[in-house]
């Protein structure tokens, strides 16, 4: 099946400013005449309810299952949602794709062989790109918007048995996803854009890498 | 040195089959069986934990699910039993009965187009069991099983979703006749052994036996004491399941959760 649409990828970890990010760059694809689907984890029809509903539960999950139904979860808006929009010419924004899924559990011990399996024969993304700011920025902002008392045991990495004190905790498992986060985009050649300046500045930083894979879909201004 | 530990090994024992096969029946007599003599041992069903089940329940009924999420989300539900039931008893050195194993998805989700190597991998986590009976029945004592126990075929269950055709029963038969295909030569690699499941429950019921007997080796597994067992019984007598056998020798209120 021929893609003509485009899949764009923004990946990092929470509070690094990708769910904003993604909204910013819909809304500009869009103001240029670009139609836009979006891509989010857990948020398929087929399993997100499931999810929500049950996400103290998920978490209680072993590694393996919860793989497993983040697997489903992306396979379920691959083949209703992604895949029918790419192949109508839309341009997909990805709030996260495969990338975070492996990356946590693989910072967990599942194996990352296993783990790359099970998606495999997604769709390949046009463009990657890693937001990435510090542990104890990302901690800050956390602070700022949420509280303190929302950090979470999953999102702390309290699992990990590294300390008790969810902040500490906090900081050791932002460090291990960032280097993961580093490595892949090292690995990959996908490009690194740090959220630490403007929110403006950043979309800007963004926009340099995503411009070049959308531009002939664009709708040039006839003035 | 001899550790005192369980050693860990456990026993896995696994059955396989097409619907109608008579698989949960005897793997629920093998079940009582080994409680009989004491053996430690957890009974569990394909498609049945309880957060995923619900989940695929909705996939089913909305006819949302496609190959691809028929296989995962089937693969998170046995998942969520290894890592929950089986490897924690097996762990222990106890005895785990699962009535469908991963041969079931090979067999399933390959019949859907899923390409073998992707559902070993999917499933490598769960090495094969110490011993898988395959249940063997005709066709027709199959069909007819499962034709006299409800009055119409489920939409996933007869493969309605792959749009082979419009007659239900035509694409049962179809998707039962690719299943018995892979099946077939997954028992011929010596992944699985055969019993001829065209015979009455009782005479199954031996043949499993002694194939069990003669082939796994109980001496290691610790059993529970027998006055470790009464709780136990007492507990299992409050949700002993309703079950009845007909006449014509086949279960007719299933306790398996088997497809929707």
């Amino acid at each position: 099946m021929k893609i003509s649409g485009r899949l764009i990828v923004l990946e990092g970890p929470d509070g690094v400013g990708r769910t904003s990010h993604a909204r910013l760059l819909s809304q500009r694809l869009e103001a240029q005449g670009v139609a836009t689907a979006n891509f989010g984890l857990a948020r398929s029809a087929l399993i997100s309810e499931h999810i929500e509903a049950n996400s103290g539960q998920l978490h209680n999950f072993g590694p393996r299952t919860r793989a497993l139904l983040y697997a489903t979860d992306m396979w379920d808006q691959v083949v209703h949602h992604i895949q029918p929009a790419l192949d109508a010419g839309f341009v997909v924004v990805a709030d996260r794709f495969s990338f975070t899924p492996i990356i946590r559990e693989s910072v967990r011990g599942t194996s990352k062989d296993w783990l790359n399996g099970l998606y495999a024969s997604a769709p390949d993304p046009d463009i990657v790109i890693v937001l990435d700011a510090g542990p104890r920025r990302i901690l800050h902002r956390v602070i700022y918007t949420d509280g303190i008392a929302e950090l979470k045991g999953y999102e702390s990495g309290m699992d990990l048995g590294h300390s008790n004190i969810p902040t500490v905790s906090f900081i050791h498992y932002q460090k291990l996803l960032r280097n993961k986060f580093k490595q892949l985009a090292k690995e990959n050649s996908f490009p690194i854009v740090s959220t630490k300046g403007t929110f403006e500045y950043t979309h800007e930083e963004i926009w340099k890498h995503v411009e070049p894979v959308v531009t002939d879909l664009i709708v040039k201004s006839t003035s | 040195m001899k550790s005192k530990e369980p050693s860990g090994a456990g026993i896995l024992i696994a059955v396989e089959g097409l619907d109608g096969s008579g698989k949960s029946t005897q793997a629920h007599l093998l079940v009582q069986w080994l409680r009989a003599l004491g053996a430690p041992v957890h009974h569990t069903e394909w498609n049945s934990s309880p957060m995923v089940k619900s989940a695929t329940k909705e996939g089913k009924k909305n006819q949302r699910l496609v190959p691809e999420t028929f296989h995962y989300i089937h693969a998170a539900d046995f998942a969520d039993r290894w890592e929950r039931q089986i490897q924690p008893l097996l762990a222990v050195g106890g005895v785990v009965i699962c009535d469908r194993y991963k041969f079931t998805a090979m067999a399933r989700d390959g019949a859907r187009g899923i390409n073998k190597e992707r559902i070993e991998m999917t499933y490598s986590f769960a090495r094969d069991p110490d011993l898988t009976l395959y249940f063997e029945v005709d066709p027709e004592v199959s069909l007819s099983r499962i034709m006299k126990g409800r009055p119409n075929l489920k939409y996933y269950e007869s493969g309605m979703d792959m749009g082979w055709t419009d007659d239900p029963i035509e694409s049962y038969k179809k998707l039962q006749g690719r299943m018995r295909e892979i099946y077939g030569k997954i028992a011929d690699s010596g992944r699985m052994v055969k019993i001829d499941s065209n015979l009455g429950i009782a005479e199954i019921q031996k043949n499993v036996r002694k194939i069990i007997s003669d082939s796994i080796d109980l001496s290691n597994v610790t059993l529970i004491e027998a006055d470790d067992r009464r709780a136990e019984i007492h507990h299992y007598d409050d949700s002993t399941r309703m079950r009845y056998i007909s006449p014509e020798g086949y279960t007719v209120l299933r306790h398996g959760v088997d497809e929707d």
